[in-house]
């Protein structure tokens, strides 16, 4: 019989043997190791059942309770979130955009930003959003670093108290992005490039009746300013969209701990690509605690909701910011001056003359004329425009699709259609509707 | 095994050698064993000496390239930062060590634990003392984490050491824009030099397991380095964007996290959570294998 050094004592026994060896196994019998690999390997495979189960039940768990709340009829609930009046609140937020292509929730949730949006995606497919990420690259610029959040999955810490005092954190991985403001006040500061941007003698950001944030050096992003909390983002939407939409309440659910009640908001007039907004909002305060938006084709667009949320005061440090040692420093005069200074880095815009909007409510269609390079009329090219801009929307053009009487380029929410004509039409819209806008077929 | 004890408890130690097996003596005299063992290697000194030369050659670099410091995006994280205080250093060569270096090392450490045994030998003369093989296991694994540490404080004390000759130190910025002292950025230090350590332990888990399937030592290392490559490679796929959290290198970097204020502790939270998932799962399966395989070496 070989004697096997070292073998533990069978399961349960204890296990005092001074001398370690095999004793265990009664002479006579042999060992048979397989047997015991059989019944051992069942350990780990336990583990991996029992771990699998937690994953699969913890969330379930947490998710569960659709409280029992009293009804409220929609209106109540609108009318909630409206007289919401919470003052201070801090929290995580988690944003995750699925929208195909950056900068077109711009326009998705501020519609005055369509335009912009879409002539930002044509240079960005052009490579010339690059050439202008490049310029602004010095200046800690919240309009680019904003854009980031429009695609992919981001978290933001935000903080709040009062009109006069905010803190938003973009946490990137190994890197940070802060906008805070205090009073009169504006910082941002890019950690990449340790580079502080200086907004002060003006408190000038627009602020919303509640005192929700309102940053300043964020002239002319509505979008990507409500996009930064849940918030901002439902109130928005709720004074946009009463007439055109069906709101309804559609149930009760729980965000980040705290119950809530779903609203649910769909268009009423078919032809658009969003099938339904979901507004959680807070059983309590009233504060909307989660944005989600459907497409018709059942993905989601966008999420936005708190993973945890306080309303106490945060710290008053929260919202001290001193620039730190070594950082270079970008002094900006008020907001005019940084609308100023944004202008030459938006040059693809067209100017507002040229841009018409079509329809209304969900089914807004934009439209304008694509600048023409030597073609008669045509306003002389803003300066600073890239000069390979007609092969940039050849390029574009090309990762189209052709349809009648143009080219369609199609995400899951934005359909953009350039005519063989030159002018382009975009929207939250099916392209049928687009290419009703645009008067072909 | 209870023969001995059936005897009768007015029977006298028969191992008058070492402390009794079974007690917390007993385990801490052969952790200290597998500890030798370990840290007497010459390839042991060798590797924490490779991981030390990472930050020097990344502080000599830095310092060379100063003038051009405020490309974004360009180099390896908190470049920007570096130049500003010494402290940087140490986080930088933890990022750059972390996907590479470091988890090579601990592989080559982790991978030869049982395999290196067998390969020369030594494994069943190990298994004659007494010690059972559930403890011997117990403490190559606590010898394989102490490496871990010891790894991550080479990496660390030497990015200290030479990013203070090399930059000022003094006030330090976190990446939130605020700014903290020293002493608080060296606790900082501290503290995410435990959690890189802890976040190896996955992998440590791994390689012991790899280590009992076979005898060879070689095979056991370069399965386990090239696990921790193909599961990064996996990581990069958006493809595979539902798995990705569940890959034990996923959550690695998140230790710079700590370098907020405040501190933001979810994604190192999620982070340790999966290592002792590992830990628990591959550490069973080791454990399943190296107590009932024949030891013919």
């Amino acid at each position: 019989m070989t004697q096997f050094a070292g073998f533990d004592g069978p399961q349960g026994e204890p296990q005092h043997d001074p001398s370690g060896a095999q004793q265990a196994e009664p002479a006579g019998r042999p060992y048979r190791a397989q047997r015991r690999t059989a019944l051992r390997v069942l350990v780990p495979a336990a583990v991996v059942a029992v771990a699998a189960a937690g994953v699969a039940v913890v969330p379930a768990l947490a998710s569960e309770g659709n409280p029992t709340l009293p009804q409220q009829t929609a209106e109540q609930l609108v009318t909630k979130v409206l007289s919401d009046r919470t003052q201070a609140l801090s929290g995580t937020v988690q944003v995750s955009t699925d929208l195909g292509i950056p900068s077109e929730a711009l326009a998705m949730l501020g519609h005055g930003g369509l335009g912009q949006a879409v002539t930002g995606q044509a240079a960005a497919a052009g490579g010339a959003g690059q050439a202008r990420q490049g310029a602004d690259a010095a200046q800690a610029d919240p309009q680019a670093k904003l854009t980031e959040l429009l695609a992919g999955q981001h978290t933001l810490r935000v903080s709040v108290d009062g009109p006069d005092k905010q803190r938003i954190a973009l946490l990137d991985n190994l890197s940070e992005y802060d906008l805070i403001h205090n009073g009169d006040q504006g910082w941002a500061y890019d950690s990449t490039g340790n580079q502080v941007l200086h907004l002060a003698g003006k408190p000038g950001a627009p602020q919303h009746r509640d005192g929700a944030p309102g940053l300043p050096g964020l002239p002319g992003t509505p979008g990507a300013q409500d996009l930064t909390t849940p918030q901002q983002a439902a109130q928005r939407f709720l004074a946009d969209s009463a007439k055109s939409s069906d709101v309804s309440v559609s149930g009760t659910g729980s965000v980040a701990g705290r119950s809530v009640y779903q609203l649910q908001v769909r268009p009423k007039q078919s032809g658009s690509t969003i099938a339904a907004v979901q507004i959680s909002v807070d059983s309590a305060t009233g504060t909307p605690l989660a944005v989600k938006v459907t497409t018709t084709s059942g993905a989601t667009a966008l999420d936005v909701h708190f993973a945890t949320v306080s309303f106490a005061k945060p710290d008053a440090a929260t919202f001290d910011f001193t620039p730190p040692k070594g950082a270079k420093v970008t002094e900006q005069q008020d907001a005019a001056g940084q609308a100023k200074r944004a202008e030459p880095a938006r040059p693809e815009q067209p100017g507002a003359g040229s841009r018409k909007v079509i329809g209304e409510d969900w089914n807004t269609v934009v439209s304008f004329a694509l600048p023409k390079d030597g073609a008669a009329g045509a306003a002389k090219p803003a300066p600073g425009r890239p000069a390979g801009l007609p092969d940039a929307l050849g390029m574009v053009k090309s990762l189209g699709k052709p349809v009648a009487g143009g080219t369609l380029i199609s995400t899951k929410v934005l359909n953009v259609l350039i005519t063989d004509d030159g002018r382009v039409y975009a929207g939250a819209v099916t392209p049928t509707v687009l290419q009703n806008a645009a008067g072909v077929k | 095994m209870s023969q001995v004890e059936a005897v009768g408890p007015s029977r006298p130690q028969t191992v008058a050698a070492g402390p009794r097996r079974g007690t917390p003596a007993g385990f801490l005299a052969l952790f200290l064993s597998e500890l030798g063992l370990t840290f007497r290697r010459m390839r042991t000194i060798a590797l924490l000496g490779v991981l030390a030369l990472v930050p020097i050659l990344i502080g000599v670099v830095v310092k060379i390239e100063t003038g051009d410091t405020n490309g974004r995006g360009g180099g390896p994280a908190f470049i920007a930062q570096v130049t500003q205080n010494g402290v940087f250093l140490a986080f930088t060569a933890l990022v750059v060590s972390l996907p590479v270096f470091l988890p090579m090392t601990v592989g080559v450490v982790a991978g030869d634990s049982v395999a290196g045994e067998a390969t020369s030998g030594t494994l069943r003369y190990l298994l004659v003392a007494p010690a059972g093989r559930t403890r011997l296991l117990a403490a190559k694994f606590a010898a394989a984490m102490a490496f871990c540490v010891a790894a991550t404080l080479a990496v660390a004390l030497s990015a200290l050491l030479i990013g203070s000759i090399l930059f000022p130190l003094g006030q330090v910025t976190l990446l939130s824009g605020d700014t903290i002292s020293l002493g608080s950025a060296l606790l900082r230090v501290v503290l995410i030099c435990a959690v890189v350590a802890l976040s190896l332990a996955g992998l440590v888990a791994i390689g012991l397991f790899v280590s009992t399937l076979t005898g060879s030592g070689i095979a056991a290392m370069a399965t386990t380095v090239g696990l921790v490559i193909i599961v990064q490679v996996l990581d990069s796929f958006p493809q595979l964007h539902a798995v990705q959290p569940w890959l034990f290198t996923h959550h690695w970097l998140s230790f710079a996290d700590l370098l907020r204020k405040p501190m933001y502790w979810d994604q190192v939270w999620q982070n340790l959570g999966l290592q002792a998932l590992y830990v628990a799962v591959f550490g069973s399966a080791a454990w399943a294998r190296f107590t009932s395989r024949d030891i013919t070496a």
